[in-house]
């Protein structure tokens, strides 16, 4: 008898083994990267259920709060496109971090004369691919004020080639997110929704 | 009034699992912020985009032209009316014949002209800047191509109109018998290649050729344009007509006036003037000029048009058609039926490939193929399939039409392009065609209402072929008939100038092939006219020759301008070439500029009103006059879905509008989460397969 050789029981012990182990393995990277890749959507949805509530309260109380305690961002507005039947509670902040949660609002130079709003194509606004000249948008405001809005054009730029004119005359509404909708990855392009505020 | 709102089960739950979304991912998140967002050279750009604002400053032009003999002399008038209650600076970006010379700016402010001064260009700008920060009102004529200028006017007060008059001269082409004068009235939007894009230089440049385009809900009444023509060619003219306005013509029996019909129409396509002559056409015109102690001549000699009925050999044609964005809408459809008639004069012998290009290029066959009707077929169907859409990325598609697998051929190698020439990157073209032409000629087709026919000139000349023009789908079939029958006929080759008498400085230097029917302009300089002029060439196979003699010149005002314009596109010809360098051909360019009083890429003229009209204090604001499409482009294709930034719609500065950055509005989520679960998948598989180990 060859002493060398593994007998064929035990070879198949140890292979089974390293088989359980590399399936141990993928199981549990994969779960991790799934699960930490599904956080997004997740907590897309499970914020704007708590602003909901916030901007609420907020609108009874007359001054934006704090969704949650530690939140550098509070909800200070509600965007509805009527036709579309979507709405969302956008965030103060001007940051790509409040973008997680909602709606971001991006200060511009004109105050409220010009209101830029950025969200995420795979969330808050993946409804923008459905979004059309002529569209009515509604956006309500913390301290109560409501504007509605038409949608006059919708452009597809790279996101640093973007201009407004330097006085623009008509109270405009601007709407951010990344293009094309069907991509996997980040690029330059973005697709910009203009409104002119009609009411 | 306060209202209470009772926190249910559900929203504490979910307050609790953000705070575990929030810690697990966030941060991450946070941190992927950034990529992919540095785009090389796309830092400084901005888009000019498209405005539905009316100008501030509104814009009328009149062009007068005087066209006598074989040369135009015209007048362009601009009035910046300024609509506002603020002081104005307003630049506006145009088009000029791509051979004209301009030599005098004047700017009309109430009672007094201000004649403009050539400086070199550095230093004609900071005179500019300078007069504007004092308040007076200034103007500028700073060129951009040669087909491509630009007029700036500083400090129009509130309700005040200031005129901005230049006049320049351009060559009428004649090509078989007929005579035409283009006048570009709007420049297309050029598509700025980001490979182009190397330095602070080059996006300046991208700014510089391209202007804000008027949305066309405002494009009404905007930019309106006069035109008035005072033909005298020298020969009772006939078959006047312009193929693309309405126009009234009065005339006498040697000369005519043409107007516009209508009195005003909109800068938004090229104005073109034809006549043809009654008789047989001049061979021979002879133009002279005293300028500055030297003497200029222009000698036009059209060789007589072959008369053998030889047939043509087998001939290889590539023909390389654009359908980038800027061709959507008419353009795209004339382009199409262009090609298709073009493939319908193939003959079984004959080779032919087709190469489209936009942002991206792809090529029919790999090789040229012969000529079958099956392979005709198939490339009529593709052609008439092909789109307009993306950026206009043409250095790809010439090199793939340079690239001949049979350098030594005796056929005769025609690429044919069809381009609306919507790009800023000329000076490549010309380079790649003069270092790999072979034996390949470079024929230009010039689609739509404005296109760059400083493009189509030059390459063609660079590539010793020709150039014409299709206007509108309707013309598709006769201009490509006209051009592809004087293809098929023998070339005039090996052309040579010989000069009794003095030495005259010849322009072009490098003597052209004619096609059937085109003369040969030539431009010297010398130090006293006198003797003759001999020029010799083959007419297929047979020798030709014709003599001048140089004392019959008649005078002519523009001659020694129009030498200097030819010179200076012979630098640029060695520039591109890599015979002289950069900075050599500046400097030639520069000097030439200077001495004969015209603008150039390196000279622009400028004017000053010493008495300051801004009061101290008062704000100015700058604005970039907006230009109309040219007629027949696609509004909603360019600016609405697709393009923009494939077709780089261009840079705008801080002064028209105020740039913003765009947040980034995606999540890469999708993918990760797909490959985790093909990873789990993996990993089940793995653990299916240990049990069935196990069992077995």
């Amino acid at each position: 008898m060859n002493r060398l050789s593994f007998s064929p029981e035990g070879g198949r012990g140890w292979r089974r083994a390293l088989l359980l182990a590399l399936a141990g393995f993928l199981l549990t990277v994969g779960g991790a990267k799934a699960v930490s890749a599904a956080w997004y959507p997740a907590k897309a949805v499970v914020a704007q259920i708590l602003l909901a509530h916030s901007f609420e309260q907020g609108l009874a109380s007359g001054t934006a709060i704090r969704p949650w305690p530690w939140a550098d961002a509070s909800a200070v507005a509600r965007l509805t496109a009527d036709r579309l039947g979507e709405s969302d509670i956008v965030l103060s902040g001007g940051s790509g971090e409040a973008m997680a949660f909602g709606p971001a609002e991006f200060p511009t130079r004109h105050g409220r004369h010009v209101t830029l709003l950025g969200a995420h194509r795979e969330t808050h606004f993946a409804w923008m691919r459905e979004l059309e000249v002529g569209d009515e948008l509604t956006l309500e405001r913390v301290d109560g004020s409501v504007a509605r809005f038409e949608v006059t054009a919708l452009q597809t730029v790279e996101w640093d080639r973007f201009a407004l004119p330097s006085k623009p005359r008509a109270e405009m509404l601007l709407l951010a997110t990344c293009f094309p909708f069907d991509a996997h990855q980040p690029g330059p392009l973005r697709r910009v929704a203009w409104a002119r505020r009609i009411a | 009034m306060r209202r209470t709102v009772y926190a249910p089960t559900l929203f504490r739950f979910l307050a609790t699992l953000l705070i575990l979304l929030f810690a697990a991912g966030f941060w991450s998140f946070a941190g992927a912020q950034e990529s992919a967002e540095e785009q090389p050279g796309g830092l400084m750009l901005r888009a000019k985009g498209s405005t539905t604002e009316l100008p501030a400053v509104r814009l009328g032009t009149d062009i007068k032209a005087e066209v006598s003999g074989q040369v135009a002399r015209v007048t362009v008038t601009q009035a910046f009316r300024n609509t506002s209650d603020e002081w104005m600076e307003a630049t506006y970006l145009y088009p000029l014949p791509e051979n004209g010379a301009v030599d005098t700016l004047k700017m009309v402010v109430g009672e007094r002209i201000i004649i403009g001064r050539i400086k070199p260009r550095e230093e004609a700008r900071e005179i500019y800047e300078e007069a504007m920060e004092k308040g007076q009102k200034a103007g500028l004529v700073e060129q951009h191509r040669p087909n491509l200028f630009r007029n700036s006017v500083a400090n129009i007060g509130p309700g005040e109109t200031v005129l901005v008059q230049i006049e320049f001269q351009a060559p009428v082409r004649q090509v078989e018998g007929r005579y035409e004068l283009r006048l570009p009235l709007v420049a297309g939007l050029r598509y700025v290649p980001p490979h182009t894009i190397t330095g602070t230089a080059a996006v300046k440049d991208a700014l510089d050729v391209n202007a804000p385009i008027a949305h066309p809900s405002i494009s009404k009444d905007l930019n309106p344009v006069s035109i008035s023509v005072a033909l005298a060619p020298g020969f009772a003219p006939t078959n006047i007509d312009s193929p693309y306005h309405d126009i009234a013509i009065s005339r006498t029996a040697q000369t005519a006036r043409v107007e516009l019909g209508r009195g005003e129409v909109p800068a938004n396509r090229d104005f073109v003037l034809r006549w043809e002559t009654e008789g047989s056409t001049p061979k021979v015109g002879l133009f002279r000029q005293s300028f500055d102690g030297e003497e200029y001549v222009m000698a036009t000699i059209t060789p007589p048009t072959p008369t053998t009925r030889e047939k043509m050999p087998p001939r290889e044609m590539i023909f390389v058609i654009d359908n980038s964005g800027s061709m959507a809408g008419e353009s795209m459809p004339a382009a199409r039926r262009s090609l298709v008639y073009a493939l319908s004069t193939l003959r079984p012998e004959d080779r032919f490939n087709i190469i489209r290009f936009d942002d991206s290029m792809t090529m029919l066959h790999s090789d040229a193929v012969q000529a079958t009707p099956r392979n005709v077929s198939h490339a009529r169907r593709y052609a008439e399939n092909l789109e307009a859409q993306g950026g206009t990325n043409m250095l790809p598609a010439l090199r793939a039409a340079l690239r001949d697998n049979d350098p030594q051929g005796k056929a005769i190698r025609q690429i044919i392009f069809l381009t609306d020439g919507g790009l800023s990157n000329e000076r490549e073209m010309m380079g790649e065609i003069s270092t790999s032409l072979g034996r390949s000629r470079v024929f230009m087709v010039g689609i739509g209402s404005a296109p760059n026919s400083h493009l189509m000139r030059r390459m063609a000349e660079a590539g010793r072929g020709t150039f014409t023009h299709v206007g509108r789908d309707g013309e598709a079939e006769s201009e490509m008939r006209r051009m592809l029958n004087r293809l098929s006929k023998p070339v005039v080759t090996q052309l040579a100038v010989s000069v009794s008498g003095n030495g005259l400085d010849l322009t072009p230097r490098v003597l052209p092939d004619l096609y059937a029917g085109e003369p040969l302009v030539l431009l010297g300089r010398t130090a006293k006219l006198s003797g003759r002029l001999t020029v010799t060439g083959l007419v297929g196979k047979q020798r030709w020759s014709n003599t001048l003699d140089l004392d019959e010149a008649q005078e002519s005002g523009s001659v020694a301008r129009l030498w200097a314009r030819r010179r200076i596109s012979d630098i640029e010809a060695q520039r591109w070439s890599y015979q002289i360098d950069g900075t050599e051909a500046d400097s030639q360019v520069e000097a030439l500029g200077m001495q004969f009083h015209i603008v150039t890429d390196r000279t622009s003229l400028v004017a000053v009103d010493e008495t300051p009209s801004r009061p101290e204090g008062q704000r100015l604001t700058r604005e970039e006059l907006p230009l109309l499409l040219p007629a027949g482009w696609d509004f909603d294709h360019l600016f609405g879905q697709q393009l923009s930034a494939s077709h780089a719609v261009p840079p705008s500065e801080a002064e028209e509008g105020e740039q913003l950055d765009l947040p980034r509005g995606s999540l890469p989520f999708r993918s990760a989460l797909f490959q985790g679960l093909l990873l789990m998948l993996l990993g089940l598989l793995a653990l299916l397969w240990s049990r069935r180990m196990r069992v077995a």
